[in-house]
Parts: structure tokens; C-alpha cells; sequence
């Protein structure tokens, strides 16, 4: 029997993911609808900086929220609170959110009707990062309770991220947080990234992180699809 | 982790291009994997293995080329001539 021959292929192991969401964002994009994913460890607080963010823009915009999570539809039914359409992606066991489920969970949703579209992956920094969703922004949240070192400890999910969110800052002064560390740690992984700093809980911040949310500050890279996995990661 | 999806990501992959040449027998895949790819390379062995079970990559093995960055690409085929 001949030897197996090598036949060199470069293919991308994420490129069926990746095809489905170019297809949702050109999707996003003809319906006029802004999607913004959130991204973090469990416990960040994703789904109190989401029940905010939908509660004030409901009056102006219309909003909708689809929230991943391995069990229970918990943050659903919170975010129903906002009263905004809601849905909710129960992943069993996977530990991130793909292209084709959110093309599952919207397959009979009009778009047409939405402005803002918000996504809310599993709670996780490492998994998320290789799947596009088909977001125009990717935000990461890092609380004050977890420390400043999350950027350098998960620096693929902040690089694959275009704004990052510190959250719980009335809970700062408490918990010691060292506000210039972070500030460091992020700047060590993604030079010149948008922040901000907010709590849900007193309000503070929530204004500069709604110019980010409308597109309205400036700072903000949406590129995020053209940047990843392209090389442009910050190597080192 | 994750690897368990990338390795059923890989085997959707090899399936499609081993389908675009007839079907041949598989004796190896190469994969090349960055540094900041997310992803361990020992787990995603075990997952490769059980998650060939059944398919066109029944019996094969993943050889993984560590790179820098954030590459994860099937690199090449070892197929019979």
C-alpha cells in the first residue's frame, strides 16, 4: 500500500461560524438594528447592567434582549421586567453562545422593528471569544469585586472585545479596587480601549455607557469582525 | 472548555473538504493552534478522539503545530494516494 499523501489546506476551523455571521450581520445591518453583545465571568453583573440599559432606552428606542445561559431562563424572566421583548437560549452544557443559535432564536423575529438588539452570552471569558455572533459591538464587563487582573489573565476576550465595562463601582471604595491597576491591565492588553465605568445599582456611569450603546461617543471601534482572528491581535 | 465544539468545528471542516475529494481514507489531520487561541491542546486531543467516533475521521490522528497568535486552521490532509 502507498504512503497517505499530504494535501496543504488552509482552512479555518471557525469559518462555518463565521459565514453565518457575516449573514446575520449584513441581516442586523439591512434591518437598521444596532447589536451589541455582552461578555464576561459569571456574577459581573451582565444581567443588572442589562435590565438598566433596557429600562432607559425603552421610552425611545425599541430594545430587545436575547440571554444565554447553561440552565434556568432566571435572567429572562428578570429582563422581562424591563418590559421589552425577551428571549432566551438555554445552551445545556456549551459554554458559549454561536452564530447558529442566535440565528435560531431569531429566526421568526422582525428585526425591522428593532433598533437595539442586546446579546447576553454565557457567563464565561474564555470560551466566547472564538465565536462571532454577528454583533457590531462586543462589550466585555469586569466587576470591581473580581479584581484588576482579569485583562491580563483573559487577555483573548478583551482583545476580541471593542469596549470594556468596569461594573459594581459603588461597591470600590469597599472592596479596595485599585482603579489605576485595571485601568493598566486593559491598556497592557488593548492599547487605546473604550471604558467605562458604571453602577447599575446608583446610576453612576450609566450616561457614558448609553453614548457608547447609541454610537454616539466616541472612541468606538466596530470593526471587531475585520479585526479578529485577521492577525491583528496584539501579539506577544 | 470549549474544545469539545472546536473539535466537532474541525471534524465538520475535514468532513467537507474530505467529501470535496471523493471521500479518501484519513490517516491524520494538521491543525495549527495560537497561543491565544483559547485553546488547550491536550483537552482538545481527548475531544478530537471521541468525537471522531462514527465519522469519516473514525481512526485518525490531530497533529497540532503551536503558533503565536490567534490562528486555529486545518493546515493539511495526510489522505491515502
Amino acid at each position: 500500500m502507498s504512503e497517505p499523501r499530504l494535501v496543504e489546506i488552509r482552512r479555518n476551523v471557525f469559518k462555518k461560524n463565521d459565514l453565518l455571521a457575516r449573514e446575520l450581520r449584513h441581516r442586523f445591518a439591512d434591518a437598521g438594528t444596532r447589536v451589541i453583545s455582552l461578555v464576561s465571568s459569571p456574577g459581573s453583573g451582565k444581567t443588572a447592567l442589562l435590565e438598566q440599559t433596557l429600562t432607559s432606552l425603552r421610552e425611545r428606542y425599541r430594545v430587545a434582549a436575547l440571554v444565554g445561559d447553561l440552565a434556568t431562563d432566571n435572567d429572562a424572566t428578570r429582563l422581562a421586567r424591563a418590559r421589552v421583548p425577551v428571549r432566551q437560549i438555554t445552551t445545556g452544557t456549551i459554554c458559549h453562545l454561536d452564530a447558529e443559535m442566535v440565528a435560531g432564536a431569531l429566526s421568526d423575529w422582525n428585526l425591522a422593528g428593532l433598533d437595539f438588539l442586546f446579546i447576553e452570552n454565557v457567563g464565561n471569558l474564555v470560551c466566547p471569544s472564538s465565536y462571532d455572533l454577528g454583533e457590531a459591538l462586543r462589550v466585555v464587563l469586569m466587576s470591581v469585586t473580581e479584581g484588576e487582573e482579569k485583562p491580563r489573565k483573559y487577555p483573548t476576550i478583551f482583545n476580541s472585545a471593542d469596549v470594556a465595562v468596569i461594573t459594581k463601582i459603588d461597591l470600590a471604595a469597599a472592596v479596595e479596587f485599585d482603579r489605576a491597576a485595571a485601568l493598566a491591565s486593559i491598556e497592557a492588553v488593548r492599547d487605546g480601549m473604550r471604558v467605562c465605568e458604571v453602577s447599575a445599582r446608583t446610576g453612576e456611569g450609566i450616561d457614558d455607557w448609553l453614548a457608547v450603546v447609541e454610537g454616539s461617543a466616541p472612541d468606538v471601534q466596530t470593526s471587531r469582525h475585520d479585526r479578529c482572528r485577521d492577525g491583528a491581535f496584539k501579539e506577544r | 472548555m470549549h474544545e469539545l465544539s472546536i473539535a466537532l468545528s474541525i471534524i465538520d471542516g475535514v468532513t467537507d473538504e474530505l467529501q470535496a475529494r471523493g471521500g479518501p481514507k484519513l490517516h491524520a489531520v494538521h491543525l495549527q493552534l495560537g497561543s491565544l487561541a483559547g485553546v488547550v491542546k491536550e483537552a482538545l486531543l481527548f475531544a478530537y478522539d471521541v468525537a471522531c467516533e462514527g465519522t469519516l475521521l473514525a481512526g485518525s490522528r490531530l497533529i497540532i503545530a503551536e503558533s503565536e497568535g490567534t490562528a486555529l486552521q486545518i493546515t493539511g490532509l495526510e489522505i491515502d494516494a
